[in-house]
């Protein structure tokens, strides 16, 4: 009986553990739809040329159209939150690929989202001299996310 | 017979944890290699986007500007400047309804943030380019009175509105900025005038060295600052936008007097407009 219940309760566990995300899987997609958010409000404003909503306001202008206005808001004529906002998109569809790869891909997006957050941190700070508070916000979702998809990714490692 | 049967079991219980122990260390060292490559990975591509948002820094704030990045300047203000219309320190059609009148400094450091961080090349994009807007640029003295005196000023703005002769002063002024040195370190000289002059494609130097000695662009610098006086002009650069319902000062930030940005100015236009 016991031999029974040993080989039948993993089996049930890794049932479970398909049909229901894990507390991590969860965190990983809160944290990518609020990027989502975030970038996604950046890209908008962007596009639909419309003045964006800011804390740090001086005189009729912001220190987020300060940075937004920024060369260092492009990449090569590209602006940084459509590509942020892909990022996110790619970090949350890597949750439904299974095995390796798809954990590999989720942590290996978040790994250069915050690379290259702390570089855009590191301009605004003693380059432009502004902050936008947007970006900071997206430089810490993309901190959390590099964190609980290391994890993951470690964690099938194991 | 028995004892046989043990062994054998044994030797296969053996070679089972051999097998094991073996596929768990090449699914260890797989995952290891994945790790490395997603580093690695992750680091090349942080490089490469690093490298390339680089490409936008200025080199403002030293004047050791390397041939390579003095190239790319030259670059990015043709691009900017390709097919737009000029006369003297007028960028854009005549005819525009707006116009933003510009008091710079070639040595201050504030204009030269306006140019590389803040709203100017939007602006010169969108709005000077199609025809709705021309700038009109206005030598008033400021870092360069507090730093090397109104001499140097005197000689760096003319040697600009000379370029101007020639319909390319907002080429020779957007590589100054572009270009700066360190604010007070006297690094405008006649080598680095005569520099910018060179990097300005299609300019005629010895023309350009001939005009330079025209007393009526003297005293058009010295009737720019005595006209930004009047305006009530206190720092730079101060921006005054006027359109066919009347005239407004673009705001600037208080902390980064330079950093105008492209809104700021937008707004200013539709005010006027």
């Amino acid at each position: 009986v016991s031999a029974t219940s040993a080989t039948t309760e993993p089996t049930s566990s890794a049932t479970r553990s398909r049909t229901r995300p894990s507390g991590l899987t969860i965190g990983i997609i809160v944290f990518c739809l609020l990027g989502v958010v975030d970038a996604g409000y950046l890209v908008y404003v962007h596009y639909a040329k419309l003045t964006i909503l800011c804390v740090g306001g001086h005189h009729g202008q912001s220190s987020c159209a300060t940075v937004q206005s920024s060369p260092y808001a492009q990449l090569d004529g590209v602006p940084v939150a459509l590509l942020g906002l892909i990022g996110y998109v790619v970090i949350l569809l890597s949750l439904a690929l299974r095995g390796e790869l798809g954990r590999a891909i989720g942590f290996g997006v978040a790994l250069i989202g915050f690379g290259f957050s702390m570089y855009l941190t590191y301009r605004e700070l003693f380059t432009i001299h502004a902050i936008c508070e947007w970006c900071v916000g997206s430089a810490t979702i993309m901190t959390v996310l590099v964190v609980l998809t290391g994890i993951r990714f470690l964690r099938a490692a194991q | 017979m028995a004892s046989r049967t043990k062994q054998k079991e044994e030797a296969r219980a053996r070679r089972l944890a051999e097998e094991q122990a073996a596929q768990l260390k090449a699914r260890r060292n797989r995952r290891l290699q994945m790790l490395a490559g997603v580093l690695l990975g992750a680091a090349a591509v942080v490089a490469v986007a690093i490298a390339i948002s680089s490409k936008n820094t200025p080199a403002s704030t030293s004047s050791h500007v390397n041939t390579t990045q003095k190239r790319h300047i030259v670059n990015q203000v043709s691009t900017l400047l390709s097919g737009i219309p000029q006369n003297g320190t007028t960028l854009g059609n005549a005819s525009a309804p707006v116009t933003m009148t510009y008091y710079g400094d070639l040595e201050c450091p504030y204009c030269s943030d306006f140019t590389r961080l803040g709203g100017l090349s939007q602006f010169i994009s969108n709005e000077v380019r199609t025809g709705k807007a021309k700038v009109i640029y206005k030598s008033f003295c400021t870092a360069t009175c507090n730093g090397p005196g109104q001499q140097v000023f005197n000689t760096q703005q003319v040697a600009a509105y000379a370029a101007g002769e020639q319909k390319r002063f907002w080429d020779y002024a957007e590589l100054f900025y572009r270009e700066q040195g360190a604010e007070g370190s006297g690094y405008v000289n006649e080598n680095y005038l005569k520099g910018l002059a060179q990097q300005t494609p299609g300019l005629d130097i010895a023309k350009w060295q001939t005009d330079r000695g025209n007393p009526a662009l003297l005293a058009q610098v010295q009737s720019d600052g005595t006209a930004g006086t009047a305006a009530g002009v206190q720092g730079t650069p101060t921006l005054v936008m006027k359109g066919p319902k009347g005239a407004v000062a673009v705001p600037s930030d208080a902390s980064s007097p330079g950093i105008t940005d492209y809104s700021a100015l937008q707004q200013a236009v539709n005010q006027v407009s």
